[in-house]
């Protein structure tokens, strides 16, 4: 044991510290500062209570989603003779923590597998929704005149378009399957993201050190790299996490309304299940309050750490 | 118009193919060949569209194919339209109603423990998909209140009841949903209420208004609440879709016969024209929300001008 630990310490130790010798003296620099404004936001963070109830839950549901295999009480849910001979509809007990479904499935089990569905659509939708967004925020703002005209009447129509009915459409149209959920997500909820950018890079477009940039004969690309990226990036950041929340959100709708992978376990299937099986009848409350808890917890989550990072990089907020 | 453009494409080029399902594998050629013809498929693309085009504005909205295979579209529509119309129109006046007060009440008390709980609350709320609270709220009242009427908007014996038996029957029944869509929403709107209040009470002319001597009362009703609701009429012409999100779960879940249920026949039943029929109306829906909030603004704010 301690030898594990001393050999954890020594990793620690030294990595970093090899990594630092492969940089040069400008990344050191740059690293340098990135370590010393993350320990100022970690700082600020750490004060903020919801935040980091925020973050602790996050991270549960981040190792339940990594470390599901171990966790889940009884036999993998892919495997084929699954469930086979456990009880039907059997209360929580000891055996079955958060009790059986209809089919002997053990609630507690399924859960934990759904997290990974959920983070995984989470994070991977509301990464395509930021490079869109990203994207088309940039070039609307940075170029002006002509494209911005177009990809903000694009992205108002987008915003306009009613959300859900959209997501619905796509996601029948698309087919059921696991990626297409992700993209359909993805590519519902980039416009808000968009809008958020256009203005913020407006602004920094018109500051001195662009001018300076343009002055010395950058090109457009260097600027956008070098000086607008790092100015938007803090605000896309926040709005980033509570994209997270809406994508999980938008997944268990999805899953709910039966436009989702049948063969991924998630907690919207879960509860897709539980509603088309009557659950609400036989009174299996365990079978809606397992994966509609861990729902809940998980957006709350992402909302309050959304919310504590949005007080951090957005200073207006913080005076009050 | 762009709608009708966006909603023609989507349906032409989505990978789900419309012939294929329109049609069917099993029919012969020739059969198929007078399928397509039947449904306009054998035009080239902008002919179809303009098809589309003349159709939509005259009031055709296609054939529906599979749920109650061969009416008319537009003739299926009314009643669902009224529906959720009631529903959505009803609950969310409620909601703007009950969450403004609530979000004013919170601002007011800012950083008092109502304010906390009362946050804390709404914010778990409005973190709640609204198909798992009506889920919930479904179970519970199957177990607890046996006799309430949690299935479609009518009971079975409603044709042998007179004129007060009918209106109470159906009352009983789109109070359930309407609890669910309502509490849903308030949350939405007492944050939104909250925050943009306490944007206008941090303001400087707040410290003027209550140095001149005026009573917190007035200084709330006549100074904050006219600036405060402006970015509030904006948002919830933007929640608006959400709230049909959230209408349609609610619907599906208590077998509600509106819109959202039946966009998920449709969708169960691969029925496209239908789909594409009931996407426009909703998003027609939302465009007239945002005309309407535009509208009141231009009321309320008296610096915006054309």
């Amino acid at each position: 044991m301690s030898k594990l630990k001393s050999r954890i310490e020594f990793i620690l130790k030294y990595v970093p510290l090899l990594i630092w010798g492969l940089l040069n003296e400008r990344q050191q620099e740059r690293a340098r500062m990135l370590y010393r404004s993350g320990t100022k936001t970690w700082k600020q963070f750490r004060g903020n209570l919801g935040g980091m109830f925020g973050l602790y839950v996050f991270v549960f549901f981040l190792a339940m989603a990594i470390l599901a295999p171990w966790l889940s009480t009884h036999d993998d849910p892919n495997s084929p003779t699954w469930a086979r001979t456990n009880p039907v509809y059997a209360p929580p007990s000891l055996d079955y923590l958060f009790g059986t479904d209809y089919n002997g499935k053990d609630v507690y089990s399924l859960t934990v597998w759904g997290a990974r569905a959920s983070l995984l659509v989470g994070i991977l939708a509301s990464l395509i929704s930021i490079v869109i967004g990203t994207s088309v925020g940039i070039a609307a703002g940075f170029f002006g005149k002509i494209s911005d005209e177009v990809l903000m009447r694009v992205t108002d129509f987008f915003l306009v378009l009613p959300w859900f009915p959209l997501m619905i459409v796509l996601a029948a149209l698309m087919g059921r399957s696991f990626n297409n959920v992700i993209i359909v997500i993805g590519i519902t909820s980039w416009p808000s993201t968009a809008r958020i950018v256009r203005a913020q890079v407006m602004s920094v477009k018109e500051m001195g050190f662009v001018e300076r940039a343009r002055a010395i004969g950058a090109t457009d690309f260097h600027v956008i790299r070098k000086h607008i990226s790092p100015n938007v990036f803090p605000l896309i950041f926040a709005n980033t996490i509570l994209l997270i929340a809406n994508s999980i959100f938008s997944e268990a709708f999805l899953d709910f309304f039966g436009l989702g992978d049948p063969d991924v376990i998630s907690w919207g299937m879960m509860l897709e299940e539980a509603y088309n099986y009557s659950a609400f009848s036989s009174f299996a409350w365990w079978w809606i309050l397992a994966p509609g808890g861990c729902i809940v917890l998980l957006i709350v989550a992402f909302y309050l750490i959304g919310d504590a990072l949005d007080e951090i990089f957005n200073p207006r907020l913080r005076k009050r | 118009m762009l709608i009708l453009s966006f909603n023609f494409l989507l349906f032409r080029v989505m990978p789900g193919d419309i012939e294929f399902v329109l049609i069917g594998k099993t029919v012969t050629p020739e059969t198929a060949d007078e399928l397509r013809k039947y449904y306009g498929l054998d035009q080239p693309l902008p002919v179809q569209f303009l098809v589309y085009l003349k159709q939509t504005f005259t009031g055709e909205l296609g054939t529906s194919i599979s749920y109650r295979a061969g009416v008319p579209v537009e003739d299926l529509l009314g009643p669902y339209m009224l529906r959720t119309f009631v529903l959505v129109g009803l609950g969310t006046a409620i909601a703007i109603f009950a969450g403004v007060i609530f979000g004013r009440a919170a601002a007011w008390r800012r950083g008092t423990a109502f304010d906390r709980v009362g946050g804390t609350f709404f914010l778990i709320f409005y973190c709640i998909p609204t198909f798992l609270f009506a889920l919930v709220l479904l179970t519970l009242f199957v177990r607890y209140i046996p006799g309430w009427p949690t299935h479609g908007e009518f009971s079975d014996e409603y044709y042998n009841m007179d004129f007060l038996g009918k209106v109470w029957d159906r009352t009983i029944h789109v109070l359930l949903p309407l609890f669910a869509l309502v509490i849903e929403s308030i949350a939405a709107f007492s944050i939104i209420t909250r925050s943009a209040l306490v944007d206008v009470l941090t303001e400087e002319y707040m410290v003027t208004a209550v140095a001149k001597g005026l009573r917190g009362r007035q200084v709330l009703k006549n100074h904050a609440m006219p600036n405060a609701m402006l970015p509030v009429v904006t948002v919830v012409a933007m929640n608006v879709g959400w709230i049909l999100g959230g209408a349609i779960m609610i619907e599906v879940i208590f077998s509600y016969q509106g819109l959202g249920y039946l966009t998920y026949m449709a969708v169960f039943a691969y029925d496209y024209p239908l789909l594409q029929a009931v996407f426009m109306l909703e998003a027609v829906a939302v465009v007239v929300a945002n005309f309407i909030a535009d509208i009141t603004l231009f009321r309320l704010d008296p610096r915006l001008k054309i």
